[in-house]
């Protein structure tokens, strides 16, 4: 999931010059992750991994880092 | 007529209405106008009128309170985007020389002369806490707003009291503000969609509330908060109304207070637009078209029984009484408006930026459709719009070519479904050049918008037969990419 996910925002939304060099606990948002980034990025997930995201969750904390969203999807896709 | 006349007016006939709200923080007009002054007799204690003052503060009551003190002084405000690369502040101090920056805290280290910062929470004892209103002419500059210019350098739009009134003036008349409206503010200032909810709230006596910084990220607390205070105007770009529609939670929870909503800085796809109206089914929407140079020279009432998905809503009708006209041969908006800019700012003296006529051209295309309106058909130049600011590629390619490791660098906009276009960056390198600089320099030089989000480093540009970048090609490539 983390591949995917770290694919999808390096290839569509946030440019790094070395994404191996970026960690999972690297701040996404100071990268360059804007609100338009973030609503890509949530139709994308939703659509790939067949999960809701419920729009009270959608905030900074849950998109921080690709932890926190792989946290924040698993937390959907199990229930 | 110089730009706080209504709202002096305002402040003499209800004084205790409430002004401005931020969080827990509320100003009454009287207090407003009180703090204002106080900061004024400071200021015309270091400067002259007509002299530019800067301002580095989020935005936010304090940030007005500073405004409405310059304009009272005679003097010009410039935003600054506090958030911006260190050498573009420096290049917008530099450029606009100005005579001092309200800030807070200590000077930041961007700062050269670091005596041009006052900082707001220590204004010096003064024995003066009265200034009377400078008389200001109406053609003094109020404003200075930099956009991304096609030099390779930002430009200052300078904006009169005259522009800038006449725009206020027309959009609180037009959309019928009054004291009981409490006004969304979520631009920031040195976006022209300021110029609304600072200006035309204010003349209407209506409140300004400040949108908390950071619930873009998250439409449902957005929307939670405009039902919380109970707003009824909301001014902004489509793409933030694009998120909410998918993730507001409008469905569950509308938004009764609503009154108006106006948008403006792209194009509202229409199948989005049709869904928040059907979601917002009693508020009434507008769609605002205008360059920064011109503010608000066209709009639309959006009629909702002509939302037709596979079709471009109009730009609609002549706005504050600006006269509109078609280049015949290039179909060129030209626009001549009081709105209009008095020139652009450079290297500390106005510029000529008018045709003869006092047209200014704005680089789009249009047409008129069968009833009269006029309709939006792109840009004639290379200009892009990345979630309602515009960003010039010509800007970002000459900064990409100032690294030594680039023999050769275009940029073009790939579209994006959530933000219209972003800016992707094609690069020729020397022999042995690596990607790494340059990315960081253009990350530590150019605002978060401006970025590129991609940066692909080819053998040779494509070209046209006659030796010019193909600039078409390259899109498709990288769009590809």
């Amino acid at each position: 999931m983390k591949k995917k996910l770290r694919d999808f925002i390096f290839q569509e939304l946030v440019f790094v010059a070395e994404p191996n060099q970026f960690g999972d606990d690297d701040d996404l948002l100071e990268a360059g992750l804007d609100s338009m980034g973030i609503m890509r990025l949530i139709m994308y997930i939703e659509n790939e991994f067949g999960v809701t995201l419920p729009d009270t969750e959608i905030e900074p904390d849950n998109v921080q880092s690709f932890n926190a969203l792989e946290c924040w999807i698993l937390r959907h896709k199990n229930s | 007529m110089p730009l706080l006349t209504s709202f002096d007016l305002q402040c003499r006939n209800a004084p205790d209405r409430p002004a401005l709200i931020e969080g827990e923080r509320r100003l009454s007009y009287r207090e407003v106008m009180l703090n204002s002054e106080r900061l004024a007799a400071h200021l015309a204690s270091r400067i002259e009128p007509g002299a530019r003052i800067a301002l580095a503060l989020d935005r936010g009551i304090d940030a007005v309170i500073a405004i409405l003190s310059v304009l009272r002084c005679g003097a010009c405000y410039i935003p600054l985007d506090i958030k911006n690369p260190a050498r573009r502040l420096r290049f917008i101090v530099d450029d606009a020389v100005v005579h001092c920056i309200i800030g807070r805290g200590n000077p930041p280290e961007w700062l050269d002369t670091p005596a041009l910062w006052l900082d707001i929470d220590r204004l010096p004892e003064s024995a003066q806490s009265y200034y009377p209103p400078a008389a200001t002419d109406p053609e003094a500059l109020a404003a200075i707003l930099y956009t991304s210019g096609s030099t390779g350098t930002p430009k200052g739009v300078a904006l009169s009291h005259r522009a800038l009134h006449n725009f206020a003036d027309w959009a609180a008349r037009t959309f019928k503000l009054n004291a009981d409206d409490r006004i969304a503010s979520l631009a920031p200032f040195h976006f022209d969609l300021s110029v609304f909810d600072l200006f035309s709230s204010l003349s209407a006596g209506a409140s300004i509330n400040f949108v908390p910084a950071g619930l873009t990220l998250s439409p449902s607390r957005l929307t939670a908060w405009l039902r919380e205070q109970r707003i009824t105007v909301f001014y902004t770009v489509p793409s933030l109304l694009g998120f909410i529609v998918l993730k507001g939670g409008l469905t569950e929870q509308p938004l009764p207070d609503l009154t108006t909503l106006l948008f403006a800085g792209e194009v509202f796809p229409t199948p989005q637009l049709k869904k928040l109206c059907e979601l917002l089914p009693d508020t009434d929407f507008y769609n605002l078209y205008g360059p920064t140079e011109t503010n608000v020279c066209c709009y639309w009432p959006v009629d909702r029984a002509r939302l037709d998905v596979d079709q471009a809503i109009p730009i609609g009708h002549p706005a504050c009484a600006s006269e509109l006209k078609i280049d015949a041969e290039t179909s060129e908006l030209w626009v001549k408006s009081v709105n209009n800019l008095s020139g652009y700012w450079r290297q500390g003296r106005l510029t000529e930026a008018l045709e003869d006529g006092g047209y200014y051209r704005t680089g789009d295309k249009v047409s008129l459709n069968e009833r009269g309106e006029y309709c939006y058909h792109g840009r004639l130049d290379r200009m892009l719009k990345c979630s309602g600011y515009r960003v010039e590629p010509a800007e970002i390619e000459a900064l990409i070519l100032q690294c030594p490791e680039v023999a050769n660098c275009a940029v073009v906009g790939i579209d994006d479904s959530a933000s219209g276009q972003r800016p992707a960056a094609a690069l020729v390198l020397h022999p042995g050049g690596q990607l790494n600089g340059i990315v960081k320099t253009v990350k530590q030089a150019l605002p978060a918008y401006m970025q590129p989000c991609r940066f692909s480093v080819m053998d040779a540009l494509p070209l046209l037969d006659n030796g010019k970048t193909d600039y078409q090609t390259l899109q498709r490539q990288l769009e590809r990419h």
